[in-house]
């Protein structure tokens, strides 16, 4: 019986914990895409190692893949999911590429996919705008 | 001569044991969540610290006790096993956080993760403890945690605009993220007023033999050294809020931690932030070790002293051979220090009525302390922020959990 309160409490708490909201989660986005592309300038400065850069480039398209998936599919009518899909699909190809660009030291390429990354990163900005607020 | 150069090591340590992973990732946050708006929260925990860490220096060069021994006298010693439980799970948590804050510098600077880190460090830390004295670790750790500083040469390289970081200095309400707003600023809190700094320090003061002489040195080093400190956590939350805010970059993982100094130290940044998180938390972890073996050393009535060799205080090198083994456990299975760290400064907030409440009747009591009890001050002082960083703990904490 003296149990019984706190398991009671414990469950009711543990039940009341929601998952985050769809403009939790959009910004969650912007934070890993501005991640990205802030790892990605920093080593085409050398400001950061290679391998850190490509391990954070890595975590970050893991990280985007999870929370994408979760946003899909809890995605307010208002907003334009199939555009949302399509660009957030696209930056997590950038990230894959430049993290795989590391690897061959190859410059160029790697700032050509960093331009598309931050295209991208626009129109993710804007249909986030378009949220409805909550 | 002499006793400047204790006031000059003295407060050279102070600054550089400041920063642990707690303050830095605390401060990390709320500059990058919230801009300036948070740093009210770091001046009002550096003030208490520094009521705090004055009173426990008084503590031992007037009555001789530590906090733990001078608790356990007075309270008896079912109120004190109370006091040790609450106070040896929140400081244990804390040490998993340094230890894993020493894995994951070593991550970033290696590329190889932080679990691989976890015996090897752990068994670096306790090797100092075995093998080292209470100067090495109070003032070898802290000298190598001065580089530190370089938030401060970052924070000045960036040149924030003051008028508008000093409005920080003034808690406002922010206008959203409510619950996430209170909840840094109680880990801010936890994080600044950690208890074990206190009993560090006092049975620090044991060990280097503090008389009633040592008053005066005492509040010195407590003041200037903590307010150093102090700026050191405001540097690591203007840059934040000067590299990360524009960029909506929240700090969820040490990976993205790692490019705060990159923006302000291009060469060096980098390197210079892994070195700090190396150095703040290895100093941290040898203190918060030798905290827990105090207090259940202290509590208990063990022999105690880092500067004994093991044989002669077989049961407080036990205490803390455990401590450190078993922080090293989670870390292996891959717990997320910075979970860790933000979970464990909000729970000491919560917890810090336990610690200071008995603390604040020690120090006015005429029996220990005779003329040089606590004035008004320090006691308004002490109470007000205690009781502020409880109850929002208490409204944030849950907030926080049914938020996300």
């Amino acid at each position: 019986m003296r149990l019984k309160r706190p398991l009671v409490l414990a469950v009711t708490l543990l039940g009341a914990c929601k998952p985050p909201t769809p403009e939790e989660q959009m910004d969650s986005i912007k934070s890993w895409l501005a991640t990205s592309e802030m790892v990605a300038e920093g080593w085409l400065r050398h400001t950061n190692p290679d391998k850190y850069s490509r391990q954070t480039l890595e975590l970050s398209h893991e990280t985007l893949v999870q929370i994408s998936t979760d946003l899909l599919s809890s995605l307010p009518p208002a907003v334009d999911s199939a555009a949302l899909d399509s660009v957030l699909a696209s930056s997590r190809g950038h990230i894959d590429q430049m993290a795989r660009l590391i690897a061959a030291k190859n410059s160029p390429d790697f700032r050509r996919q960093l331009d598309s990354l931050r295209a991208d990163e626009k129109t993710v900005e804007q249909l986030s705008n378009g949220m409805p607020k909550q | 001569m002499k006793k400047i150069l204790q006031i000059t090591l003295g407060i050279v340590t102070s600054v550089g044991g400041f920063l642990e992973i707690g303050s830095v990732t605390t401060a990390m946050q709320a500059g990058a969540s919230f801009g300036y708006q948070l740093l009210w929260a770091v001046l009002l925990g550096t003030l208490c610290l520094i009521f705090l860490v004055e009173m426990s220096g008084r503590l031992a060069a007037v009555s001789k006790h530590t906090i733990v021994e001078a608790t356990r006298e007075r309270f008896g010693f079912p109120f004190f096993f109370i006091v040790l439980i609450g106070m040896a799970l929140v400081s244990f948590l804390v040490l998993v956080a340094e230890l894993g804050g020493i894995g994951l510098a070593l991550q970033i600077l290696t590329g190889v993760g932080f679990p691989w880190w976890a015996i090897p460090v752990s068994f670096v830390v306790w090797v100092m403890m075995w093998k080292g004295t209470f100067s090495l670790i109070e003032n070898g750790a802290s000298m190598l945690g001065l580089v530190t500083i370089s938030f401060v040469v970052a924070a000045f390289k960036l040149h924030p605009d003051w008028g508008t970081a000093a409005h920080g200095l003034l808690p406002t309400f922010p206008d959203d993220k409510k619950a996430n707003y209170w909840f840094i600023a109680v880990s801010i809190l936890g994080a600044s007023i950690s208890p074990y700094l206190m009993y560090f320090y006092s049975s620090g003061a044991i060990e280097d033999e503090w008389d009633e002489t040592y008053i005066p040195i005492n509040r010195i080093i407590a003041g200037i050294g903590m307010s150093f400190g102090g700026f050191l956590s405001m540097a690591v939350l203007i840059v934040a809020a000067l590299v990360f805010h524009p960029k909506g970059i929240d700090v969820e993982k040490f990976e993205q931690a790692s490019l705060l100094m990159t923006t302000a130290l291009p060469k060096w940044g980098f390197t210079l932030f892994a070195l700090s998180m190396l150095f703040a938390c290895f100093g941290a972890a040898l203190e918060i070790s030798l905290s827990i073996a105090y207090f259940f050393a202290q509590g208990f009535g063990w022999n105690w002293s880092e500067d004994l060799t093991p044989s002669k205080d077989a049961r407080f090198c036990l205490t803390y051979t455990v401590i450190i083994m078993a922080a090293a456990i989670p870390l292996l299975f891959g717990v997320d220090p910075i979970k860790v760290t933000i979970i464990s400064m909000a729970l000491t907030a919560v917890a810090l009525p336990l610690a200071i409440a008995p603390f604040l009747f020690l120090m006015n009591d005429p029996i220990y302390l005779g003329e040089h009890r606590n004035g008004w001050l320090s006691n308004t002082v002490v109470t007000i922020v205690i009781l502020l960083s409880f109850v929002v703990a208490i409204i944030a904490i849950p907030l926080e959990i049914i938020g996300s």
